[in-house]
């Protein structure tokens, strides 16, 4: 194996973005028909690696060698030229076109520039029939549920007839089923000489398809090991720098009365039957893969989407929310999933991020009072350890960590009596995620009630008491966090057990099995 | 799809399957109301339906179907261009202009039309390249196209044009007009190319998400600006053409005229959330609401009211399209 050409070779590669040294030195290899996982931490350089090999970025020191050849990959058009595909972790389909369309986007078969339908939409059907499935290639894409979106991004990927073919969490919204297909047309790519970059966080994928895996941390390549020589603790340790910490589950015998209880919502079409209470000084999960709806789920707890049916009661009185600012007028807090969008002002200061949400907290007789903000501020700063230049900076500089703790911040200076957040560590470094987790175990302590969402189901199974499992808009089942496992909620989730109506002890065997 | 449930939901009798069918097609929808609008006013008024006004009609909006087409296009892209009326009144001039100065015909139209290519060139470069704001940008060269034009002439028509130039705007075809059949030609062209060619088939990718666009390896600047280039060049044809009809440069023509177009584009299914119409609607679109004005005008209501009144319809059909969308999700 070691006397081949490797199809992609970085040879000490390094890459800042600003002051921010995102890839360190970093030499690795793709060798024809392997499959090498690349894991870390996020933030650690997977994608910034992948950005790299699809000409998404250039190398600032070191060079990037294709089959053997010194090559500068200038964007994405050119990867595909050098014979790159990419499968993005969010997808980019474009949803009013066809499933044949977004497969060949771009790059249609075509006679003297007119498109080929015919020819298109059999080799598309053609694509898809590998992963048996029977789509309507000339329906449009955004009629088709997400899993079957993310085969189609994956299809293509493959339709450009590539050498190397990088994927980036390509299983987040798969069925086991799936996967398992995902995985034979894997094994019969590389048998066709193609090399595949996998990565992921799902360790049992990588050691299930995976022949090497490249550990990065903090920008730096730690190690490469062929699968068959190590073990999902050992990479672990490695991606996280040593120890692998035991964070104690927070003591859950303050729990109190019931602050929020949903009784069958339902919104038509989206969810059903939705019934979950939150208790004081309880951190809940609620678990689903992509298309799950879980967001939905928890934007119809906080008043910003309107369920048809059911009953809301917070504290014990029923309440019709109909938007945020009432929900928070019950006393409940939203933390959104995408802080860039959803979540900051990225032009604004650290200390107008802060305050957005209780700007009331500092008014004084109609009278903004920038001294009380000044002193919120600096509060949350010193309790999450922001770094930041100042309260005056604009928050877009700071990293992905800071950004969630400062959005987290901004929500607890609302004293909300519960609160919802959703992806409360998605993008951020390990120390980030353990000080967000500690902060928010802290306030379930003092009597908060938590909801929390994720699609990190590790994440889950360390923050919370209890996990509500939803797949496809329905409560499919709980586990308690003893019972708890990324593998355990990944099954329920999946909805490969669909115990209806199970009591948590149910879900917890079904999902043990 | 959204065919589908209503199917489930009633019994799939011809008629629901037909107004399902036209809510959802805009091209259908807006047919039947062209329909509509024909049949009401040949019983309300006998000079409605006869050759005279349709030719009229037709040739009165030539302009505005022309450059449609390269608004659809940006449109669908994810842009617009406010200069359209400008580089018309721009090219219009400077082609008399140079006409008056005994340039030859054909150079005289060609120089014209290359005018309108390097207004759109302008623009495109502003937009993706600068990545200045496509409402700021081309407001800024709508306002200098027309600036140039105003200056050369100093406000003043241009006429005394050679007899020849004339012919394209007078000529007729077995009684049809010249000019509307360009247009239609145009407008055919256009419409297969939109659905059919691979290149301007990008530009549904670039307008549905563009970063997912250039992820899937379009180039799309260039896509961009070549789009920005074609409707400034579609704008100095009907700014030739005009002239041609007139047989005068005329600096202040098509005052207003991009917001006419933008609007007979919305209404015929395009969307400045981009990533969607076609030519057809868009043509479509102005049709629609060249008859309504043609109608209210042969009413005798007053052209105050008439603007009333297509503004209403714009609003009108773009919540129509809101409501259906939500319905069907």
């Amino acid at each position: 194996m070691s006397s081949q050409t490797p199809l992609i070779e970085f040879r000490t590669v390094s890459k800042s973005f600003g002051s921010n040294k995102v890839i360190n030195h970093v030499d690795f290899e793709l060798l024809p028909g392997e499959i090498h996982a690349l894991v870390g931490e996020n933030g650690a350089g997977k994608s910034t690696c992948l950005g790299m090999m699809y000409g998404l970025h250039q190398p600032d020191t070191g060079s990037i060698y294709l089959s053997g050849k010194k090559t500068v990959i200038d964007n994405p058009a050119h990867a595909q030229n050098l014979g790159i595909g990419c499968v993005f972790q969010e997808l980019s389909l474009a949803g009013g076109l066809s499933v044949a369309e977004n497969i060949f986007a771009g790059h249609a078969p075509a006679t003297f520039g007119i498109v080929d339908w015919r020819e298109l939409h059999h080799r598309a059907q053609t694509l898809l029939g590998e992963f048996n499935l029977s789509v309507n290639v000339s329906a449009p894409v955004d009629k088709l549920p997400i899993s079957t979106r993310q085969v189609v991004e994956i299809a293509k990927a493959l339709s450009l007839n590539s050498r190397v073919i990088l994927l980036d969490e390509p299983t987040s919204a798969l069925t086991p089923d799936e996967v398992d297909k995902l995985f034979s047309i894997l094994r019969d790519l590389t048998r066709r000489g193609i090399g595949i970059i996998y990565v992921s966080h799902h360790m049992s994928e990588i050691f299930n398809i995976a022949d090497r895996v490249t550990v990065l941390r903090d920008g730096r390549k730690i190690s490469t090991h062929n699968t068959s020589n190590t073990s999902e603790n050992e990479i672990v340790a490695e991606m996280i720098g040593g120890h692998v910490p035991t964070s104690a589950k927070h003591a859950s015998d303050a729990i109190g009365d019931v602050l929020l209880e949903a009784q069958s919502l339902s919104f038509p079409g989206v969810f059903e039957d939705i019934s979950l209470t939150l208790r004081s000084g309880e951190i809940v999960g609620l678990a689903g893969l992509m298309g799950s709806r879980r967001s939905v789920i928890a934007k119809a707890l906080a008043g910003l989407f309107t369920a048809h049916e059911g009953v809301l009661k917070v504290k014990g009185e029923p309440v019709e929310l109909r938007s945020l600012s009432g929900a928070m007028k019950a006393g409940i807090g939203y933390v959104p999933e995408e802080r860039k969008t959803d979540g900051l002002f990225l032009d604004h200061s650290v200390r107008d991020n802060l305050v957005a949400a209780s700007l009331k907290k500092h008014t004084v007789n109609g009278i903004f009072n920038t001294a009380s903000a000044r002193r919120a501020t600096q509060n949350a700063i010193e309790r999450f350890s922001v770094k930041t230049a100042s309260q005056d900076t604009d928050i877009r500089f700071l990293s992905g960590g800071n950004q969630q703790k400062i959005m987290l911040a901004k929500w607890l200076e609302t004293e909300p009596d519960i609160l919802i957040i959703d992806e409360p560590t998605k993008g951020v470094d390990v120390g980030a995620k353990f000080q967000i987790h500690d902060e928010l175990r802290k306030k379930a302590a003092d009597g908060m009630a938590i909801l929390v969402v994720s699609s990190d189901f590790a994440e889950l199974a360390t923050l919370t008491d209890r996990i509500i499992v939803v797949h496809e808009g329905r409560l499919v089942g709980e586990i308690s966090a003893e019972m708890a496992t990324d593998d355990s909620i990944l099954n329920l989730a999946a909805g490969v057990q669909v115990p209806s109506q199970s009591t948590s002890n149910e879900a917890e065997r079904s999902a043990l099995q | 799809m959204s065919l589908q449930i209503l199917d489930k939901q009633a019994a799939p009798s011809l008629m629901s399957r037909v107004i399902s069918a036209c809510l959802h097609t805009r091209e259908l929808t807006l047919l039947l109301m062209i329909l509509g609008i024909v049949v009401m006013m040949s019983f309300v008024t006998p000079y409605f339906l006869s050759a005279s006004n349709f030719r009229a009609v037709a040739v009165g909006m030539t302009p505005t179907a022309i450059i449609v087409i390269g608004m659809a296009i940006l449109l669908a892209s994810g842009g617009f261009d406010l200069s359209v009326g400008s580089v018309m009144a721009l090219s219009s001039t400077v082609v008399a202009l140079l006409l008056l100065a005994g340039v030859p015909m054909p150079v005289a139209v060609i120089l014209g039309l290359l005018l309108g290519a390097v207004a759109g060139l302008v623009n495109g470069i502003l937009i993706t390249m600068i990545g200045i704001n496509p409402l700021v940008a081309t407001l800024g060269t709508m306002s200098i196209a027309r600036g140039i034009a105003l200056v050369l002439t100093e406000g003043f028509s241009v006429s005394s044009l050679p007899p020849a130039f004339g012919y394209i705007g007078k000529a007729s075809l077995l009684g049809i007009p010249l000019l509307v059949i360009l247009t239609l030609s145009l407008i055919i062209l256009f419409d297969l190319a939109v659905r059919h060619t691979r290149f301007f088939r990008q530009i549904y990718f670039i307008g549905a998400n563009e970063k997912a666009a250039m992820l899937s390896g379009i180039a799309v600047n260039r896509v961009r600006i070549i789009a920005y280039i074609l409707t400034g060049v579609l704008a100095a044809l009907a700014g030739v053409l005009l002239a041609s009809r007139l047989m005068s440069g005329t600096p202040t023509a098509g005052n207003a005229l991009e917001l006419q177009v933008l609007a007979a584009a919305v209404i015929g299914g395009a969307s400045l959330r981009g990533g969607e119409g076609t030519i057809l609607g868009a043509f479509l679109g102005v049709v629609f609401v060249a008859l309504i004005n043609n109608a209210m005008t042969m009413l005798a209501v007053s052209i105050y009211w008439q603007m009333i009144v297509i503004g209403a319809v714009l609003v009108c059909a773009v919540a129509l399209d809101m409501l259906v969308r939500r319905q069907s999700t």
